[in-house]
């Protein structure tokens, strides 16, 4: 485990897809810096041979025909979306405009 | 008609002594006079409420067979489904979103006849402690309106609170249920994990979200849970447990019940709080409880845990607001790739932002191991040491939240805020049923609560311990300035 600084803070940015304005910045680093400090708390439990909880319910693997089922319109989808052009989402070009 | 129970609504509908329309109009005109400065409600269904209300007016008038809570309002959290209806989550994001179908549970609620009434304030995302990460406007307490109604279920906690609906609806992950029905003194449960479905309800924690209800008795949680707890083939993690009879037996005494207390655990609470919890032990005792140690000293990892976990399962879930499909699109991207990054810039508040970042960070690369499984691990202790303790106890008994409600702005650490939810994340980590009861007050005289937890699937016997606590406590539940 280790501590967080303003490198972690600008690479997560880029994985997690999420901008932030300069003044939201600081405030969101040093609690960042608070967070990962405290969860660091965990380190001292021992765990060697535990084993992950990967789940928590009792039930595993239900499972169920695999027929097809109740299906969203395409018009009902479509009607959440900020744009659309014949029955599909538009979004602007993925290629930007040259300068 | 808003000091009658659900039940007793239900009731007096049923033997005619009250219309549908009556009640759906008193408790619309409620919400009216005071939701505005409680700020509890983000919608108002009331369109829907009457269409609902004449319908069952009619329908018993032709003597047909009503369900189970035929004529009661119900206001749901605005992060589950109502089809047709706009789901907020709080968010910007989603300020247009409109449900394409209906989440389970209010499904479930309607086809028993409920009269869904409005859509309740929260966190944004369901993410925070006391309403104030709301996108739109904070609910408030109404025991005393410059403290905060607890959160993330907050909106529905102080809706039920001051009687502008007789049960609700809130979501649990790390105590959103538990946590702001202490702070409003009502009853509020946080069923098995899986007991009640979650298809409809938007994810936030995947592993830990459960449904459940608010009620300002213990009577109506048991009525409610009689609808809600059911089987669903839309979420497969939903328990296939046929309905059980919660209102069934509801005792009056804790006889030959063993209830665990981790004294241990609660040393470094505030003394008067501490005071306070003894005193209710001493009434479990009364009741014929017999109370046990129990060592849960293992729970002072669990929020480094529950951080840990919620924020990873809320980073991939919260991946699919991405601008393109649904929610607020940037104006301003001009690119593709805009969309994105402006979006959950512009769409995201920032304690939203900041657990997608953590959540980011302990999944990725070089650090997973560290954070991600090391959690997963000692989550997996705590799971143990309660499969433990429930060999030798029925129940185990503890606090809700560390303090009573406190004013908006106190706390602006966001570990000393993660840490209102000491005692309640644990049953969510492990999956357990746990309530919160009303048990007193603190020396600002606003309200506390005290909470049980069981072993999985064993709801009627949190109810049962809750109930039997509730009659001898005798607890006001009623808000001067609402009655």
């Amino acid at each position: 485990m280790s501590e967080f600084n303003q490198e972690n803070l600008n690479s997560l940015k880029k994985l997690a897809r999420i901008k932030i304005p300069a003044d939201e910045e600081s405030e969101i680093l040093s609690h960042m810096e608070k967070i990962v400090g405290y969860v660091n708390l965990l380190s001292e439990v021992d765990t060697d041979n535990v084993q992950i909880a990967t789940h928590v319910s009792q039930n595993l693997n239900v499972l169920r025909e695999d027929n097809i089922g109740e299906l969203l319109p395409k018009e009902t989808f479509l009607a959440n979306a900020p744009d659309q052009i014949g029955g599909m989402i538009r979004t602007p070009p993925v290629l930007k405009e040259p300068e | 008609m808003h000091l009658l129970s659900a039940f007793e609504l239900r009731k007096r509908f049923e033997n005619g002594e009250l219309k549908a329309r009556e009640i759906a109009e008193h408790f619309l005109a409620r919400i009216d006079k005071h939701s505005k400065n409680l700020g509890s409600f983000l919608h108002v269904l009331d369109e829907r409420a009457l269409k609902k209300a004449d319908e069952l007016d009619l329908r018993k008038s032709k003597g047909e067979k009503l369900g189970l809570l035929a004529g009661i309002p119900i206001a749901i959290k605005d992060n589950m489904h109502i089809k047709g209806e706009i789901t907020t989550c709080g968010s910007k994001f989603l300020t247009n979103y409109r449900a394409p179908f209906d989440a389970s549970v209010c499904k479930f609620l309607e086809d028993q006849d409920a009269i869904l009434i409005g859509k309740t304030n929260l966190d944004e995302f369901a993410m925070g402690s006391s309403n104030e990460n709301s996108a739109f406007f904070p609910a408030k307490n109404p025991w005393n309106t410059e403290c905060v109604p607890g959160g993330s279920s907050g909106g529905s906690a102080a809706a039920v609170s001051a009687r502008l609906a007789p049960l609700a609806t809130g979501s649990d992950t790390g105590g959103s249920i538990r946590q702001p029905a202490s702070f409003c003194g009502i009853v509020g449960y946080k069923p098995t994990y899986g007991r009640v479905s979650r298809y409809g309800l938007v994810a936030f924690g995947s592993s830990l979200d459960q449904i459940g209800p608010f009620a300002t008795c213990v009577e109506d949680i048991a009525l409610i849970m009689e609808a809600i707890a059911r089987p669903c083939a839309h979420d497969s993690t939903s328990i296939s447990h046929p309905p059980e009879s919660f209102l069934e037996n509801l005792p009056t005494d804790l006889k030959g019940k063993r209830i665990g207390v981790p004294w241990k655990f609660l040393e470094e609470m505030d003394a008067k709080a501490l005071e306070a919890f003894k005193a209710n032990i001493e009434q479990l005792k009364a009741l014929g409880a017999e109370i046990v140690d129990v060592d849960l000293s293992i729970l002072k990892y669990s929020i480094a845990i529950y951080y840990i976990l919620a924020t990873a399962e809320a980073s991939t879930n919260l991946a699919r607001f991405d601008g393109i499909r649904y929610g607020v699109r940037s104006p301003n991207a001009k690119a593709l790739e805009d969309i994105y990054d402006f979006s959950r810039d512009e769409g995201f508040g920032k304690e939203v932002k900041k657990r997608i970042l953590l959540g980011t960070h302990v999944l990725s690369s070089g650090y997973k191991d560290a954070y991600y499984k090391k959690a997963q691990k000692v989550r997996t202790l705590i799971i143990e040491r309660y499969n433990s303790i429930f060999k030798e106890c029925d129940l185990i008994s503890m606090p809700v939240s560390p303090f009573a409600a406190f004013k908006f702005g106190a706390i602006t650490d966001p570990i000393q805020m993660y840490l209102q939810d000491i005692f309640t994340v644990s049953a969510n980590l492990a999956g357990l049923p746990a309530i919160s009861v009303p048990a007193g007050f603190d020396h600002n005289k606003m309200p506390v609560g005290l909470q049980f937890l069981a072993p999985q699937m064993k709801d009627k016997t949190v109810i049962d311990a809750a109930h039997a606590f509730e009659k001898s406590a005798k607890i006001p539940t009623m808000p001067e300035a609402f009655a």
